[in-house]
């Protein structure tokens, strides 16, 4: 994953060893937070997902019961393509934006502070907020179409998809802005005299050095994307609801996080055990799609 | 290799630090549990009443010096907040089994309270929840009427007397009325019926529990049936085409509700405002309606007999005390239950912040609509029991029946009303089976 | 040299119409934000029936939402921002130095163990709270750390993962042969990182510093079931609790409570703006 070094004895040397003496300083802290914040509530989560259980203290273990009812529940399955298309779009949108805004504003144009600010903005405000505010501008409109957001599921999925460009966007922004602020100025210069236009000095110099931002970025709005439920239950709570003509609901516009919640209080004695079962289920997924993503792009990464 | 050594030794030693460390805390913690005396931990249920159980379990401490704790869960929350409450060392002594899904899931850790004292300062059992083997679960430490509340004055400059509203056929008589001449009147029949979760609950709660109330008598139900037959969604179809269309605000607009209805009715724009007793407060105190003014109405839906309807009463706030804390505590927190309804001071907040309480020596509540209420009774009126207590899933049966009438509402065609009646009677059926499996 | 003039005033012209075109999606882009403020100051009845419309006349309300939003409950509102704050300040200090110094490790020493650790902080921004969040509570409540001095420790735990990978990023930002110089010279790990990597990192930093505090500053679930409410609330606690037991939400409140959480963060982000450029002019030495 690390580029090898010319002078990879001597770092060696004069660098890691001393560091790894220090062990319990730097990475004691962190690793005992970790552990008391994470990783044990992970791992009780993750045998809890083979349990029924009411509180944490009273499970029982049940084996694989969980896992096969959650593999047949078909909210589940929608929920997971929903979600999957809308991560992938949400991904590029605003990524794109984002860098974009972000190479239009180091570019020392008047006004950037502000424009950074202004864009930065909406990520101060929290996910269910958020959701009710742009419920309220979404209907303001379609109302004179007489429709409302929560009557069509391509108009909540369209919703979604720009209530999170606009919260994230800023969010991004800033990483793209670090990263970009972090290229050698001295290649710049040296495109510059060299006589290279301003596509081919974006394409072979400032992007490939801005890596390390895209890395990030790719892989936190696609966990974002995947993760969302505070505005999908404040914005459209999974409405429309389509019936079947047995009864059952499929809710249209309802994503992994909140099925899982649903599924948390909803029917059957062992509801919560089940979507243990299919929050294990999420995370697998999503790390394997993480993990190949940042395989890829951190491979492109380059070491001063 | 010295190095390394050292490193082990140094990551060792701290780990062992840390251990020691923790278990030392684990340690304390137990210690601390068994040396306290009888506590009480209320976790309460209304965000409303907060404030004032703050005050209550004041006086009881000023009063007997045992310490009461009221934690009030944030609203919609109730439980994911037991359930994470119920697991720290102090879980709650004192909380709220509303239903009977309720009772499923959270049935043992209930005390029985058949026989207790608290269960003998009841006047009534019609509040109680008992599970499949005859335990006392829960005991209701409150309840409410719901019907249509009605301003009298602007019905008087309609034209029309309340005892000119008998039932469905002459509510609707007056209601359209009131609606086509709306414009020259200065105020609508109906308040807006605003389908976002701040109101929803109104209707496919309360008003769809009539439909619920009358197949529950036809058909005898005693526990949560597994599938129902919807032989009265015709009648609740009755009384929500009454609503939407002879209010101020087109249907088209209500499935994002924000509507604010209880302002509509507190300035006087509207007749009829479907809600519970508990709204006397806030009409008398914010908007200053006068008792005179104000009246209730049942359910009128079009059903043989409903002449003789009363209200909806019932409740969801029903005291349960847990079984899995100690000795000291279950009692203290009975004693405290007793003291507040049978005491003095506590029989007065309780009544003034909750209205009805169905005890021996209840407070008399100066609530106009509860006063009703014991008139209809007292004049031979059935009550229109919460049916709707029996759901196998209040909330997904409550929330495919929002989505249904959202795109009834929408457009009112006879195929959108199919799909509201299938949220109601499969809907019901594939949760009981889910619930059940 | 009239070629070069040309190339100049090219550019100005571009810069020029980049400003106007920034301008006019600024506007749009705090739309939302500033419906939050215009709201926050109209009766609470007109908020969703007229939502875009200035106050004025009688949905005009002057400051009743903010008092009321301050004075609702029995829970003083300063002593929610007090404590939102305190958990912010502690947790966003803690958030950034742990995890700078464990980034810093893990991306120098790159042994096996660092690699797992690392993998296992990326993971772990993928898992979603509700499979953890209920563990989460309890074992806070048994190791004590559900006050808002302690819970620092728990945001450290479930924030690590993300402001470790971050680090690890743009420390391949800190050009080695400036640690080697250090080395040479004969300063310690410790000495190292404080006088070189660190300063070097302030941007990052400050990205980090932001994200974390906005996380935390915002976080409504984690302080809602550790903190013991009687005694100890948030800001997000405070406005959830508008929300009565019927599904009323008092709106004009809830948007005036909103606008007022907003302005601390505002300032702060402001404040930062300057840093982040003197940062850059000043504390980057590159080649």
């Amino acid at each position: 994953m690390k580029k090898k070094d010319t002078s990879a004895s001597v770092s060696s040397v004069l660098i890691r060893r001393p560091i790894k003496h220090w062990f319990p300083l730097f990475m004691g802290p962190m690793l005992i937070a970790f552990c008391i914040g994470f990783l044990y509530p992970f791992f009780k989560g993750f045998y809890l997902s083979f349990c029924q259980f009411r509180t944490t203290s009273d499970a029982k273990f049940i084996g694989l019961g969980n896992y096969l009812k959650a593999l047949q529940d078909p909210t589940f399955v929608h929920a997971f393509w929903y979600t999957a298309l809308f991560a992938v779009v949400s991904l590029v949108l605003i990524n794109v934006l984002a860098f974009a805004v972000a190479y239009c504003l180091t570019q020392g144009i008047k006004g950037s502070n502000i424009f950074r600010t202004v864009f930065f903005m909406p990520n101060l405000i929290g996910g269910i907020v958020l959701g009710y505010i742009w419920s309220m501008i979404f209907d303001g409109i379609l109302m004179k179409y007489n429709t409302s957001i929560l009557l069509n599921s391509t108009y909540g999925f369209w919703g979604l998809i720009i209530l999170i460009a606009w919260q994230q966007i800023g969010y991004m922004m800033i990483i793209y802005v670090a990263g970009l602020q972090a290229v050698p100025t001295d290649m710049l210069e040296a495109a510059m005299i060299d006589g290279a236009s301003r596509r081919q000095t974006l394409w072979k110099i400032t992007i490939p050095n801005v890596m390390p931002s895209i890395t990030i970025c790719t892989f936190l709005s696609l966990s974002n994307g995947f993760k969302l439920f505070d505005q999908n239950l404040a914005l459209t709570g999974g409405q429309p609801f389509l019936f079947q003509a047995d009864g059952s609901q499929v809710r249209t516009t309802e994503m992994l996080a909140l099925n899982i919640y649903n599924t948390f209080y909803g029917q059957g004695a062992n509801s919560r055990g089940i979507a243990q079962a299919k929050a294990v289920l999420f995370f697998v997924l999503v790390a394997a799609i993480g993990l190949i993503q940042l395989l890829s792009t951190r491979k492109k990464e380059v070491q001063q | 290799m010295a190095g390394k050594e050292n490193t082990m030794k140094k990551t060792l030693t701290v780990l062992l630090i840390a251990v020691i460390a923790l278990s030392s805390v684990f340690a304390q913690g137990a210690t601390e549990a068994t040396a306290k005396a009888g506590s009480v931990y209320w976790l309460n249920f209304k965000p409303e009443s907060d404030a004032a159980l703050q005050e209550l379990a004041a006086a009881y401490t000023a009063e007997t010096g045992v310490a009461v704790k009221v934690v009030t869960a944030a609203s919609g929350t109730y439980s994911s907040t037991l359930t994470a409450e119920m697991d720290k060392d102090a879980a709650p002594t004192l909380f709220v089994v509303g239903n009977a899904a309720g009772v499923e899931t959270w049935g043992d850790y209930c005390l029985d309270l058949k026989g207790t004292k608290i269960a003998d300062e009841l006047s009534t059992d019609a509040y109680n929840l008992y599970d499949a083997n005859g335990k006392l679960c829960s005991i209701g430490y409150c309840y409410e009427c719901f019907g249509i509340i009605v301003n009298t004055d602007l019905l008087a400059k309609a034209g029309y007397k309340l005892s000119d509203i008998k039932n469905f056929a002459t509510l609707k008589a007056v209601a359209e009325d009131i609606h086509a001449r709306a414009s020259k009147l200065g105020f609508d029949a109906f308040t807006s019926s605003g389908m976002d979760s701040s109101s929803s609950w109104r209707f496919t709660g309360h008003l769809a529990n009539a439909a619920l109330y009358y197949e529950s008598v036809a058909d005898n139900w005693t526990a949560c049936p597994a599938t129902i037959k919807g032989t009265y969604v015709a009648n609740f179809k009755n009384l929500w085409d009454l609503y939407i269309n002879n209010a101020s605000v087109s249907p088209k607009t209500l499935a994002t509700g924000g509507y604010d209805a209880e302002a509509e009715f507190g300035t006087g724009k509207a007749v009829f405002y479907q809600n519970g007793n508990w709204e006397y407060d806030a009409l008398t105190s914010k908007y200053g309606l006068k008792d005179s003014q104000l009246a209730m109405i049942p359910f009128y839906c079009g059903v043989e007999g409903e002449e003789k309807a009363g209200l909806n009463c019932g409740t969801e706030n029903c005291w349960a005390i847990n079984s899995k804390t100690s000795a000291a505590d279950q009692q203290a927190t009975m004693d405290f239950m007793v003291w507040a309804v049978s005491s003095a001071k506590g029989t007065e907040i309780l009544a003034k912040t909750f209205g009805a309480i169905p005890y021996k020596k209840a407070a008399a509540p100066a609530n106009v609509f509860l006063a009703q209420a014991n008139q209809y009774t007292a004049d031979g009126k059935y009550v229109m029991t919460w049916a709707f207590n029996y759901t196998p899933n209040v909330d997904n049966w409550r929330a495919g029946m929002v989505s249904a009438m959202n795109q009834y509402d929408a457009d009112q065609t006879a195929a959108n009303w199919e799909t509201v009646k299938t949220a109601f009677v499969q809907g019901w059926a594939t949760q009981y089976a889910a619930a059940n499996n | 040299m009239i070629d070069q003039k040309k190339k100049l005033s090219a550019e100005a012209a571009r810069k020029l119409v980049l400003t106007i075109i920034f301008s006019i999606i600024s506007v749009i882009y705090v739309y939302p934000v500033i419906l939050v403020a215009i709201n926050s100051f109209k009766v609470n009845t007109f908020v969703k029936t007229d939502t875009f419309a200035f106050p004025h006349g009688e949905s005009f309300a002057g400051f009743a939402n903010f008092v009321k939003g301050m004075t609702f409950g029995n829970y003083p509102f300063y002593k929610s921002v007090l404590y939102s704050f305190v958990i912010t300040v502690l947790s966003s200090a803690l958030i950034i130095l742990c995890t700078s110094m464990a980034a810093w490790y893990i991306a120098r020493v790159n042994s096996f163990f660092s690699k797992i650790i690392y993998f296992l902080c990326v993971f772990s921004m993928v898992v979603p709270f509700q499979m953890v969040m209920f563990t989460l509570s309890k074992t806070a409540d048994t190791l004590k750390l559900n006050t808002p001095w302690t819970i620092p420790v728990i945001y450290l735990g479930f924030g690590a993962g993300l402001a470790v990978f971050m680090f690890v990023g743009f420390v391949k930002s800190v050009p080695l042969a400036m640690e080697e110089a250090a080395a040479i010279d004969g300063c310690g790990p410790v000495k190292t990182f404080f006088s070189i990597v660190f300063p070097v990192l302030k941007p990052t930093m400050i990205s980090v510093g932001i994200l974390e505090i906005m996380w935390v500053w915002n976080d409504y679930l984690l302080p809602y079931l550790v903190l013991d409410r009687t005694k100890y609330m948030t800001i997000p606690i405070h406005i959830q609790y508008l929300k009565g037991s019927y599904g009323t939400v008092d709106l004009g409140a809830t948007m005036a409570l909103i606008f007022l959480s907003i302005i601390p963060v505002i300032a702060f982000y402001l404040l930062c703006q300057k840093h982040i450029i003197k940062g850059v002019a000043a504390g980057a030495v590159k080649g």
